[in-house]
């Protein structure tokens, strides 16, 4: 069986180009996926054939808008969680990042007679919000157009970021976590998918208008499948029939020689 | 008012523009309002018109007669050119996919436009950008979102190619009933 597929799709290859995959989708469940509707349709002739590569590569494009949409939905939501997080989250939880982050810009313009583990230093002074520190790096920070503020910032998107993704992956302290913060906030993450949803509303209707074409099509040749197997039925019962009536002329016409010859 | 000089000037000028003048830069130029050639029938092409034949004489299989090849003849005509529309289709995605930069939502863009603006400034120039900004400016839009920018971009071609595909669909559908239907009588 799995040879005749295997023939079945060289011969398909050759006739109706390469499948049509895109980058980041496998050709191996592309295959799959030919295999179980060839075995389902068993083509009976090159149209039929023509037919069902049809259904495949359509049904192939009918799954990767789906995925699409849903991918999209879920991103958009993931980052409208992590502009929650970002907001909500308490200054001893991202503390660690804006010292990474303050230590590498203060690393990157320090003055050549300034030790290496200045920039470390003054950071982790500065997040202990000592005043001496805190107005060194703010000084420091103006003359290389930054503020305070854009090094917070990023800390913090640094460490939501983070938790949204450890939350994606249902990690048990992120997810606890952020439950916490949506609990004491109101809000829930259906709230996010929806407001991506609102925000995403063109591309999901332009996904949505391309899944109805192909979902269209693909019925479309599986109707066409569907009346040639009766066409077929119907010239098989013919040619049977002619067959019969053939076989009974000659069954009809022996004895009636016998009957002359008795 | 224009001048006489400038009028004779501008009309030496527009002698001279005649457009390419070598061989390479006309067959170049006669290229210029091609976009994907789907409009031009598949006997334009021989690559195509053996595909064809190929096609055609597997659908007639053991039906012989000039009725059976021709209506096989058109459903493989047909055929090809699906085939050739959604080559065409998949091409233009593909190489959407593979680009790094073109497609990126309008906000992203405007946004690094903002922070490149600010950072142009002669008082930050000798300034080293910080690590975080040089990746938001380096770091291109992937995924879902950049397949969703690329549709929203390209859905003029794209829609012009589905027109393309409906009719070859459309085509492809009544050879195969023609045909099917002289087969069984």
């Amino acid at each position: 069986m799995s040879k005749k597929l295997t023939s079945t799709a060289i011969s398909q290859r050759s006739l109706f180009g390469p499948p049509p995959i895109l980058e980041g989708e496998d050709a191996a469940t592309y295959d799959e996926l030919f295999g179980r509707v060839c075995a389902a349709v068993k083509p009976v002739d090159v149209i039929d054939e023509m037919l069902m590569a049809d259904v495949v590569a359509l049904e192939w494009e009918v799954l990767r808008w789906r995925r699409l949409k849903l991918s999209l939905i879920g991103e958009h939501a993931l980052m409208a969680l992590e502009g929650f997080v970002r907001e909500n989250l308490d200054y001893d939880l991202y503390r660690k990042h804006f010292v990474d982050e303050l230590t590498t810009v203060l690393q990157d313009n320090r003055a050549e007679d300034q030790m290496e583990d200045f920039a470390q230093t003054l950071a982790r002074e500065c997040a202990r919000n000592e005043p001496d520190a805190v107005g060194k790096v703010n000084e420091f920070l103006a003359g290389i157009g930054l503020e305070m503020d854009d090094i917070l910032h990023h800390g913090q998107a640094r460490k939501a970021k983070e938790l949204a993704q450890k939350y994606r992956r249902r990690q048990p302290g992120a997810v606890k976590l952020i439950d916490r913060l949506l609990a004491r906030a109101g809000e829930s993450i259906e709230a996010f998918v929806a407001e991506a949803l609102t925000e995403e509303l063109e591309n999901v209707e332009r996904i949505d208008r391309l899944t109805t074409i192909a979902e269209s099509r693909r019925n479309a040749s599986l109707r066409e499948i569907d009346r040639r197997r009766g066409v077929l039925g119907e010239t098989l019962r013919r040619r049977v029939q002619e067959i019969e009536a053939r076989e009974i002329d000659v069954i009809e016409a022996t004895p009636a020689k016998g009957k002359n010859a008795a | 008012m224009t001048s006489d000089r400038k009028i004779k000037a501008n009309r030496t000028n527009a002698r001279a523009s005649i457009g390419p003048q070598t061989r390479g830069g006309r067959a170049r130029s006669a290229k210029n309002a091609f976009r994907h050639g789907l409009s031009l029938p598949v006997q334009s092409n021989q690559a195509h018109c053996k595909e064809v034949q190929t096609l055609a004489r597997q659908i007639a299989g053991r039906h012989a007669g000039a009725h059976f090849e021709i209506l096989a003849r058109q459903i493989a005509e047909a055929q090809v050119d699906l085939r050739r529309i959604r080559y065409v289709r998949h091409q233009l995605l593909s190489e959407a996919l593979a680009e790094r930069y073109r497609y990126e939502s309008r906000a992203v863009t405007r946004m690094k436009f903002k922070v490149i603006k600010q950072f142009l400034t002669p008082k930050l120039a000798d300034v080293s950008l910080p690590a975080f900004i040089e990746k938001f400016l380096t770091t291109a839009q992937e995924g879902p979102a950049k397949f969703a920018t690329i549709l929203s971009i390209e859905t003029k071609r794209l829609l012009s190619m589905d027109r393309y595909e409906r009719r070859a669909l459309s085509r492809r559908k009544f050879a195969i009933r023609a045909f099917d239907e002289v087969r069984r009588n």
